[in-house]
């Protein structure tokens, strides 16, 4: 990845300014095999040339001594001009004191006249112009200390260098992210993750090696390629997948790619790659892709994301996030019984109204932003419960979502203590429910902390049950209290005899672990009936009530207190 | 017809000359070939005539930069004598020296 410099096969243009024709040829033919020259006869025709097409000089030799402008007052005119100022220039001169003279102004270096000898000459030329090069992009930091990579800015810096030269040539800006990163360094730790970033960060050197990429670390998981166009990426994807397994014997590393294809080199450098970017973050959380290419329908999508993102501290203290109570029923007696409920989170946005769950729990899900989310939720809910209890006399235990990061959490069973503490419950009044997707990574983990949250007396409800692959590997895994039977079940059982049996196979599974079984997304007297006979205990659904906000709640509660 | 033997007759350096145009003789009697009608030598001879020392200095440094490059000895060593006595503001006859510069030119033009 370093030579992209040499092999980009472009020469750097310089320019010879001389009112002598004799130096000018000479120097010209000494400098032309190796630049592309261009010759001025004083500084006038210099300065029109310097600020004429692109791309512009690497290199301006100048003679102090000419007609119309000399030597001196162009050097004072590039340094003043903010592009200008960034083009070395080497004075050729036969006079010492002028040498010291235009040093002082600026002067990268000299060549006397008699010019010394042409390697010499060349060597200087090249030195100064690598010299100047390597300047303006050292300002910060070249490389990223863990990985090796450039740093983003020299990254970007380099970049524009490159295009300089190469600006014909079709490129490609390429994303890579770690999916779920955070988790791997939550769950195993800094060091892991670190040989990780680093590991895969040698993968990418490799394979882009090839294909004339230079590459950055620009945050914390994520990576920067920039290369030449590629027709197809599988063969790459191929050939990172490979090699993913020995990042680490722990830790299941999944990478997703962004592709901003043929870049359109009039827009800024830092713009390819947030395209590449929103393409990248598109598949965040899509097991079934790993790379997607860039397209405006993309750019629309990430933006509301972002903006989703930006705005949700905001609507945690302005309350925009409302806690929703969705009732569950008892069936088994005469006639539904009001039990619990589940909390559900609701987003009133001042500007669009209610924002869909959909649009913002996968996205706060996929970025670890749910922690947030579900503590807020776990606050509001423990103190409408202490509410409830003051102006009804009952309690009404109310079912919580513990998301998969939650479980890494260190601090997870002391804010759920405090809670409890603080609005004077006790932990069998807020009930986790915890995911399929929470068991799949670190079982060690999961079995522990629900454990000791079981030995507090907090009731583990599985939700979702049967949706996944492991529901019945994280039965024998972990303790559960409460089943609850994934809706895409209910809503078929009446029309299809698969769903039905499955329902009734979930049924059998719940009374042979002597736990209840919950059902979620009833909605009409039919399914009520048949599951009352086929002995589910609770209720949740339309058919009984919609989530809906705490003063509708207590609708419900009047309506069970008086009878 | 300047040739690589008669610049050597003539003093020149055709070794160094030769090597700064990076071994092209073709470019390099070619060049030399101009010094004749290098107009630094009448530029040269007019500021003399009319007392303006700086415009001389400007046209004999000029000369001493091309003449040095194609390492025309003699004539290089006599542009430099002018220009490093005006550069230093010695009281010198320069009409004298610029007429030694000519003599020297002239006897050079007559080799092309």
């Amino acid at each position: 990845m370093e030579h992209f410099r040499e092999t980009s096969g472009h020469k750097r243009r310089v320019l010879i300014v001389d009112d002598e024709m004799v130096n000018r040829e000479i120097l010209g033919n000494i400098l032309s095999g190796k630049y592309d020259v261009s010759y001025a006869g004083d500084g006038q025709e210099a300065l029109e040339l310097i600020k004429g097409e692109k791309p512009g000089f690497s290199l301006v030799l100048l003679d102090l001594i000419m007609p119309r402008m000399d030597g001196f007052e162009l050097i004072k005119l590039m340094r003043a001009d903010n592009e200008m100022r960034s083009i070395p220039v080497i004075v050729m001169t036969a006079e010492a004191d002028a040498e010291v003279k235009s040093i002082n102004l600026g002067a990268a270096d000299f060549i006397t006249k008699p010019y010394d000898m042409p390697e010499v000459i060349i060597a200087r030329c090249e030195r100064i112009i690598e010299f100047s090069e390597d300047k303006t992009i050292i300002s910060s930091a070249e490389k990223d200390n863990l990985t090796g990579l450039y740093s983003r800015d020299f990254f970007f810096e380099y970049i524009r260098q490159i295009e300089e030269f190469n600006n014909d040539t079709r490129m490609d800006a390429v994303v890579f992210n770690i999916d779920h990163f955070h988790l791997i360094n939550e769950m195993y730790g800094r060091k892991t993750g670190d040989k990780v970033l680093k590991g895969l960060a040698d993968i990418l050197m490799n394979i882009f090696e090839d294909v004339a990429g230079i590459g950055c670390r620009a945050e914390a998981d994520r990576y920067y390629v920039y290369c030449q166009h590629q027709y197809s990426y599988d063969n790459i994807m191929q050939k990172i997948q490979d090699n993913l397994p020995e990042l680490s014997e722990k830790a299941k590393i999944r990478v997703r790619m962004g592709i901003y294809p043929n870049v359109e080199k009039d827009i800024e450098v830092e713009a390819w790659f947030d395209r590449a970017k929103v393409a990248c973050d598109r598949i965040r959380g899509d097991y079934t892709k790993s790379m997607t290419m860039y397209s405006s329908e993309l750019h629309e999508i990430s933006r509301y994301h972002e903006e989703l993102i930006n705005e949700i501290d905001e609507a945690i203290e302005n309350r925009d996030l409302i806690v929703f109570y969705q009732p569950k029923y008892g069936i088994q007696g005469d006639k539904p019984v009001l039990k619990s409920a589940e909390a559900l989170i609701r987003w009133k946005h001042p500007r669009r109204g209610m924002i869909s769950p959909g649009d913002f729990i996968p996205l706060f899900e996929s970025n670890g932003l749910i922690q947030k989310l579900d503590n807020y939720t776990w606050e509001e809910v423990a103190h409408q419960i202490r509410r409830w209890r003051e102006k009804y006399g009952r309690v009404i235990p109310v079912s919580v979502n513990v998301s998969r990061i939650d479980i890494y959490d260190p601090a997870l069973e002391k804010k759920l203590m405090k809670l409890v503490e603080d609005c004077n419950l006790t932990t069998k009044d807020i009930m986790l429910e915890i995911t399929e997707s929470a068991y799949s990574d670190n079982q060690d983990t999961l079995v522990r902390v629900v454990e000791n949250l079981r030995n507090r007396g907090f009731k583990i409800e599985m939700d979702d049950f049967g949706s996944g692959y492991s529901s019945l590997n994280m039965l024998t895994t972990i303790a559960i209290d409460v089943i609850k039977i994934d809706m895409k079940f209910i809503r078929n059982m009446l029309k299809d005899d698969k769903s039905l049996r499955m329902v009734k196979l979930i049924m059998d599974i719940a009374g042979f672990l002597e736990v209840p079984v919950v059902t979620e997304g009833v909605e009409e007297k039919a399914q009520v009936d048949k599951l009352r006979e086929m002995g589910c205990d609770l209720i949740q659904g339309y058919y009984f009530s919609k989530p809906v906000p705490p003063e509708d709640f207590e609708k419900l509660i009047d309506k069970e207190m008086q009878g | 017809m300047l040739t690589i033997e008669s610049l050597k007759e003539f003093g020149a350096d055709t070794v160094s000359g030769l090597q700064r145009c990076m071994g092209n003789e073709a470019l390099y009697l070619r060049l030399a070939g101009s010094v004749a009608k290098e107009p630094g030598f009448d530029k040269l001879k007019e500021a003399i005539d009319a007392g303006d020392r700086s415009a001389a200095f400007d046209a004999a440094h000029s000369l001493k930069g091309v003449l040095g490059n194609l390492s025309i000895t003699p004539l290089y060593n006599k542009a430099a004598e002018i220009s490093d006595a005006l550069k230093a503001g010695e009281d010198r006859d320069y009409a004298a020296l610029v007429g030694e510069l000519t003599a020297l030119k002239d006897k050079y033009a007559a080799l092309i």
